[in-house]
């Protein structure tokens, strides 16, 4: 692998990984403090509030993922090394 | 004795934060003992009746348990099937990593379902220990000839399947 080709394989990888948790981050936030809000206001209510946060957290944290692994082939799988 | 149910609340209140028998002095000179309200209290505001509460915990934990318990099922089944079916196509190889990987979602399911369980419990955040998991399974998958990549990423993603699923079939 050239040096061009790591140099923007590792660029790509801090970019992937670093903007794909500002909105998984900024959601799984907001989606916590509703649900907190919710358990105290409603305490007969906390399995369905965690059941639902549960779902909700799974979903927002495969786009995490998703620039993770991209992040991981990049660095380690690299299909452009030649 | 004292009717009012603010004064009932604000004195739950005060006892539940103190946790301690407390005596005040009404402005007529009499005492007044905070635990003998919150017993005349308790047959004015059922929500406020802390014993029923923790009663009635046990019923949302096993809530929680189930849902948990049904996603882990599907993602099971789907497993089974996904897993004979990359055998019988591609391989063992194949069948072996798709195996692998959809053993690391049920892992990665299992942590964050225990992270959310944990919120406002004994902790106040979520932790994020659950997204080592792809990451140890891609550097498996990876350095391992014996596995493969994409099978291993499509069989770690078999959770989300179970979990529309389950999100559909929700009242």
């Amino acid at each position: 692998m050239d040096s061009i080709t790591t140099a923007a394989s590792v660029v790509a990888a801090g970019l992937a990984v670093g903007l794909g948790a500002i909105g998984p981050g900024i959601g799984q936030g907001s989606a916590a403090q509703g649900a907190v809000e919710g358990i105290a206001r409603q305490p007969e209510a906390e399995g369905k509030i965690r059941g639902t946060l549960l779902l909700s957290f799974a979903f927002m944290e495969s786009l995490t993922i998703y620039g993770l692994v991209v992040a991981l082939v990049l660095l380690f799988a690299n299909p452009f090394a030649g | 004795m004292i009717d009012s149910p603010g004064l009932c609340r604000e004195l739950r209140c005060l006892v539940l934060a103190t946790t301690s028998r407390c005596h005040s002095v009404t402005p007529l000179g009499g005492m007044i003992v905070a635990s003998e309200i919150v017993e005349d209290c308790s047959s004015h505001d059922p929500l406020l009746d802390i014993d029923s509460l923790d009663s009635s915990s046990g019923v949302k934990s096993d809530e929680y348990l189930e849902l948990q318990f049904r996603v882990f099922r599907l993602t099971s089944l789907l497993t089974f099937f996904s897993v004979g079916i990359a055998g019988f196509l591609y391989g063992i190889q194949a069948s072996a990593s798709l195996l692998f990987g959809a053993l690391s979602g049920i892992f990665y399911f299992r942590l964050l379902a225990r992270g959310i369980g944990r919120l406002g419990t004994s902790s106040n955040n979520i932790g994020k220990v659950q997204l080592l998991v792809p990451v140890i399974l891609v550097l498996v998958s990876s350095r391992f000839p014996q596995l493969d990549l994409i099978p291993a990423l499509l069989g770690f993603l078999l959770y989300k399947p179970a979990l529309i699923i389950q999100f559909l079939s929700m009242p």
